[in-house]
């Protein structure tokens, strides 16, 4: 019967079980309020370290600004990846969603998507603390463009990367060093990005970061689609 | 125009790395395939003994 | 473990006389160069190591989609070869190349999109080897050493084409005799002849040296079943 319906209307059952999944994680981390607690603490050390680490003068502070940020969210954004896997494999729930008869990108899908949302929720928290800070004020919209793109290539493959690792014997301490080194080219055009539109450049002057931010994460994106099937399999 | 003691110097340093590090990997290369064939040597005795 | 195929053994011998030929080359026939003198000879050997270290990537990435498509283990121990010769021959063209700038550009390292790709694949080679270290099911290392072996290969051009669009926008400062004057020299018929010799001469090594991996990696599977078997 169900196999039925997956067939007869796959469509919707694969849009189904990404929402199923993205609401289930933003349901339970609206109860528990672990992941987004700790993500958002340790970006509020992270910048608060900086300040102490690099002396954020204020006319040094626009060019920095940019770096700074997305430090604190490449490495925020490990610990929600792998507390948002860690999940899923300690309590069973990946086995169970793995059960169900649809496509395995469709947990894909939606496991990034929460992951990217989590992202998303840190972001405009911390920008506007960083903004009161600093004085300077980070609310751009171009800026904001920006942390959409780069949290989306961020999660299209540390979602991957972290359904992975988390299936090893050494798991938190391998998605980063298996992250950082790809990901390269997202946090090298963010910042670079968000330091254009912070500092007011003409558009076609972050136009070639903003390619490549779109391109990284379409191709990652496919990437991740066409090979989680391999990640997931038992 | 670089002198040519330093020249020679640093050519000298380089292809010292160059065969220090191919040397090491080789060895090494060596070493782990003796102690597989051992390790080999020890569990095929074990499989006829009990 | 069977015994060495006539075939390596005739590639092994090749390999060396090969070797000592280029060394030849480099030290007795090619000429000196007129502006960096001795130290520019290391380029030979730097050239063909860092290309030998792409193409051993290349393999790999290769080897993984075999194995993800045929699920023979062999292409695994193919891929784990690849990655590891090549780890070690990128090694060494980033040694060479920090030892052959320092007198040239006057710094060990600069932060150009060459050099900082080539540190970023290193890392990948290495990252490759962790991930692997912390599998202990054969299949599922496997299977997850070829998808990051293809997520490497991906991201490693795009990382390149990234670094370099940020500095032809702001180009490198670093000082006198900065990296864009990297391989300025002209190379006369003679250094030409000599550096295909010695990339030809490093890619047969590459393949000796990865066929001995290979077989490495054989015999270390037959232990492993051994030993598993043994342990039931």
């Amino acid at each position: 019967m169900q196999k039925q319906t997956a067939i007869n209307r796959p469509s919707s059952t694969y849009l189904k079980v990404i929402g199923a999944i993205v609401w289930k994680d933003l349901v339970a981390e609206l109860r528990s309020r672990e992941l987004l607690s700790a993500m958002l603490l340790f970006a509020l050390l992270v910048i608060l370290i900086f300040n102490f680490a690099i002396d954020l003068q204020p006319d040094l502070r626009i060019t920095i600004t940019a770096g700074v940020l997305w430090v604190t969210f490449a490495f925020a954004g490990t610990l929600g990846l792998n507390r948002s896997m860690a999940v899923e494999k300690d309590r069973g729930c990946l086995d169970g969603l793995l059960l169900a008869p649809v496509d395995r990108s469709a947990i894909y899908f939606g496991k990034a998507l929460s992951n990217l949302a989590f992202m998303l929720i840190v972001a405009m928290i911390v920008l506007p603390i960083y903004s009161i800070l600093y004085n300077i004020n980070v609310l751009n919209p171009g800026l904001l463009l920006v942390v959409i793109l780069g949290s989306t290539g961020y999660a299209a493959i540390g979602t991957l990367l972290s359904s992975m690792a988390i299936q090893t014997r050494t798991r938190d301490v391998l998605l980063p060093v298996l992250l950082f080194p790809v990901i390269v080219p997202v946090l090298l055009a963010a910042v670079k990005a968000s330091g254009g539109f912070l500092q007011n450049l003409p558009v076609n002057e972050i136009w070639p970061w903003l390619n490549i931010l779109i391109a990284y994460d379409v191709i990652f994106t496919a990437v991740a689609f066409m090979v989680f099937e391999f990640v997931v399999e038992e | 125009m670089i002198p040519y003691a330093v020249s020679i110097k640093y050519m000298l340093v380089g292809y010292t790395a160059i065969f220090l590090v191919m040397a090491i990997y080789m060895v090494s290369l060596f070493v782990r395939w003796r102690r597989f064939k051992r390790d080999l040597q020890t569990f095929k005795e074990l499989e006829n003994q009990p | 473990m069977k015994t060495q195929p006539k075939v390596l053994t005739f590639l092994t011998i090749l390999s060396v006389v090969l070797f000592l030929g280029a060394l030849g080359m480099v030290f007795l026939f090619a000429p000196i160069e007129a502006v960096m003198g001795y130290v520019q000879k290391i380029f030979y050997f730097h050239i063909s190591n860092a290309w030998v270290g792409m193409l051993g990537f290349m393999v790999a990435a290769v080897s993984g989609i075999f194995y993800l498509v045929s699920k023979d283990l062999k292409w695994d121990i193919v891929e784990l070869s690849a990655v590891e010769i090549s780890l070690v021959f990128f090694l060494i063209a980033i040694v060479s190349g920090s030892i052959w700038a320092k007198p040239t550009w006057g710094t060990y390292w600069t932060w150009d999109a060459r050099l900082t790709t080539a540190a970023i694949l290193e890392m990948i080679y290495l990252a490759y080897l962790l991930l692997r270290q912390g599998i202990e099911d054969p299949e599922r290392r496997a299977r997850f050493s070829a998808v990051y072996t293809l997520i490497g290969v991906i991201s490693v051009p795009i990382t390149f084409l990234s670094i370099h669009i940020w500095q032809t926008i702001h180009p490198a400062v670093i000082g006198v005799g900065s990296s864009s004057s990297q391989g300025s020299f002209g190379m006369t018929p003679a250094m030409l002849i000599t550096m295909f010799f010695c990339l030809t001469t490093f890619s047969v090594v590459f393949i000796t040296l990865l066929w001995y991996r290979i077989r490495l990696g054989q015999l270390a599977e037959q232990v492993d079943q051994l030993k598993y078997k043994i342990m039931q």
